[in-house]
């Protein structure tokens, strides 16, 4: 009987990299705010990139805020190797990797490697964590340089260019080449805004998920880009349209059971209940990094439907979290909704802080407060308001620093605190518009 | 060198079989013909049988039910030897290995003298049968025999389904010779199920088989990719690929 071999993974890229003729693979890893980031790899250097990975300036992974270099090894994760459909000519394939420092232990400023750690952590209790996501995008026309407003796709000057379904079409090639790279996806529609869409990802692990939204951008950027459009997930790109949000679904199995789910009517067991508390609880310290840019408030403050408060509701719709009503024969989709998360977000810490935040509720017995039905009372607490706000609350965070660790919890607060420096510093066209004629 | 189970209800052949075993390549593993609490469920292990039958793995079966942890090897041999005697302990004995999961694709083999071939006696359930005097390359040949019965074919072997070809050697599926595009999970969850045809795995047994040990996704990751493959191998070959409801999956050759 043939053994299979520990390094089956390895063999499995190499070869499959020979028989396609793939020239040049790419290596990716996301910094601290969820950039993707990319190195080409000729084939000839693979087996050996495999082997002992390949050393880059670890100041990368830091974000807009260059603080130190520090030589980090990029260790590809052959599991994720994938070809990338939308490079028909010359086959091109990627995979993630994960971040070593020259030792050989991980690297503590590795998005990806802090997720794995939270994940470790709900291992060794027995569960795992299932995330769905919804992820909101717009089309536009392509950007000109000259800061005029974006034009969506579905009116204005390229309407009469574009077939009637040209949005559909999109989502089509968007969503074929998703699944071709392993990326299930359940659903996809036109949102409320003029060329808003939606499309929503089949629920899997977590890593699985993080490393699927980082995928899923780039390709709706490409297929976006071969249709001579421009797909932003600016969190709010546009004042009087809805924004763009990633609702997170989230739910918790011990083995094949459902945590979240209880018998009869009640929408969440009690662990459902505790974890949620706990995502309630910590919501507001968690905000910086479902939250990440200046912008994502002017989303979470402006309607829409998009949550403000903390809040969870069934039947309501502009709540932090919903929960699905009771599905007494269908265990599985037992669940929670967080709706405040961009899609702009980081989604490896994203969801490490979520399952850090829903444990500790369980671990410490959180009660969860009362149900909102649509308006949230007046004493609800508020999601912080500005990116400075939130800020101050992650930084002020022991949860944060414990899921997160020292290093990436300063990089996310350092590229925070210069992304509100900016911002103040910067004369808004509101501020001409409003002032100029009267002062 | 790859173990062998063998479990020595007639001491002679047990003895001639060791000898021609090791000439095989494999080191043969008496084991505990009393007690061995071989259980019949996946996640647990025989590990009390690794203390009185002597290093067969590392023990470790901690019976949680959660995956990952039952610690021992499953070997690449199966032997179990009878006579006329023997024959009702050494069915029941067949029947109790064939209901381990680990064990699914390990050949059993049968080592017997004649008298237990009288007619009226049930022979165990067994992939091949040796009948004493047998040489060693007669053992060689029941061995490969019961390794490609059980698909476990030699590494650069394609498999073929009709349209459908994996070829275990590149990695790589095609269907009307046009590649198809697997992931790395996906291509290995339908090697596996495409070289272990005809028997149900449950999710977690994939999950350990498939996925290995330090994976924190859960069983419904299975689901998922299984999904997807039914989905890349389209309607023709998705239908062999089946769902045994409440217990898992099984792929239909």
């Amino acid at each position: 009987m043939p053994d299979r071999p520990a390094d089956l993974d390895t063999s499995y890229v190499l070869r499959t990299v020979t028989e396609r003729g793939v020239r040049f693979v790419r290596l990716w890893f996301v910094d601290v705010l969820g950039t993707l980031k990319s190195f080409s790899l000729p084939t000839s250097e693979l087996e050996q990139a495999l082997e002992e990975g390949v050393s880059i300036d670890g100041s990368s992974l830091e974000g807009s805020v260059r603080l130190r270099e520090r030589d980090v090894i990029a260790v590809p994760d052959p599991r994720t190797f994938q070809l990338l459909p939308w490079r028909r000519q010359a086959p091109v394939a990627r995979m993630f990797c994960d971040m070593r420092l020259p030792e050989g232990t991980p690297f503590a400023g590795d998005s990806r490697q802090a997720l794995r750690n939270v994940l470790a952590q709900a291992s060794a209790l027995g569960y795992t964590l299932q995330v769905g996501t919804e992820l909101e995008f717009f089309l536009f026309a392509p950007l000109s340089d000259d800061g005029a407003l974006p034009v969506p796709l579905d009116r204005g000057a390229y309407f009469d260019l574009t077939p009637r379904d040209e949005g559909s079409d999109f989502r089509r090639e968007t969503i074929e080449h998703l699944e071709q790279m392993g990326i299930p996806v359940t659903a996809s529609h036109h949102e409320v805004g003029p060329s808003q869409h939606e499309i929503q990802l089949q629920y899997t692990d977590a890593l699985s998920m993080a490393d699927a939204v980082s995928t899923f951008k780039l390709a709706v950027k490409e297929v976006a880009h071969e249709q001579g459009a421009y797909a932003s997930f600016m969190p709010k790109p546009l004042e009087d349209q809805s924004g763009s949000g990633m609702h997170v679904h989230l739910s918790l199995f011990e083995g094949e059971r459902n945590l979240f789910h209880a018998p009869g009517d009640e929408p969440l067991s009690e662990a459902g209940r505790r974890f949620l508390a706990g995502v309630l609880t910590h919501a507001r310290e968690i905000t910086a990094v479902t939250n990440p840019w200046v912008n994502s408030y002017k989303r979470l403050g402006g309607g829409f439907e998009a949550p403000e408060h903390v809040s969870w509701t069934r039947h309501g719709r502009s709540a932090l979290v919903r929960v699905p009503s009771a599905r007494p024969n269908r265990q599985s989709a037992a669940r929670i909704e967080v709706r405040s998360p961009d899609t702009g977000s980081n989604p490896y810490l994203a969801f490490a802080l979520l399952l850090a935040a829903g444990l500790r509720g369980i671990e410490r017995g959180y009660e969860l407060g009362p149900e909102v039905e649509d308006e949230a009372p007046a004493d609800a607490p508020l999601l912080p308001a500005d990116l400075r706000e939130a800020t101050a609350a992650f930084e002020a965070s022991e949860l944060a620093r414990e899921a997160l660790g020292e290093r990436l919890c300063e990089w996310v607060a350092a590229n925070q605190r210069r992304e509100w420096r900016d911002y103040q510093r910067t004369v808004t066209e509101f501020e001409r518009r409003r002032y100029l004629p009267i002062l | 060198m790859r173990d062998a189970w063998l479990y020595p209800y007639v001491p002679a052949l047990a003895a001639t079989l060791a000898d021609d075993l090791a000439e095989l390549g494999y080191s043969a593993r008496a084991r505990p013909l009393e007690g061995e609490p071989l259980a019949g469920l996946a996640g647990e292990g025989p590990a009390d049988a690794d203390r009185a039958g002597g290093g067969v793995a590392s023990p470790g079966a901690n019976g949680s039910g959660s995956r990952g942890n039952s610690g021992w090897r499953p070997p690449a041999l199966v032997l179990v030897t009878l006579d006329a005697r023997a024959i009702a302990v050494a069915n029941e004995r067949c029947a109790r290995l064939r209901a381990v999961e680990e064990l699914a694709e390990v050949p059993l083999l049968l080592a017997s003298d004649e008298n237990a071939l009288r007619a009226g006696n049930t022979l165990p359930d067994g992939d091949e049968l040796l009948v004493a005097p047998w040489s060693v390359d007669e053992l060689r040949a029941r061995v490969e025999r019961a390794n490609q019965r059980l698909g476990l074919a030699d590494e650069g072997d394609v498999v073929r389904l009709g349209t459908l070809e994996l070829n275990l050697a590149t990695y790589q599926v095609t269907i009307d010779a046009r590649p198809v595009d697997f992931t790395y999970m996906e291509y290995e969850l339908l090697r596996f199920l495409i070289t272990h045809p005809n028997r149900v795995f449950s999710r977690e047994a994939l999950l350990n088989r498939v996925w290995g040990y330090d994976f924190y996704g859960g069983t419904r990751t299975v689901d998922v990719h299984v999904r997807r493959v039914r989905a890349k191998l389209g309607n023709e070959h998705a239908t062999h690929l089946l769902t045994v409801r409440s217990v898992g999956y099984r792929f239909e050759r």
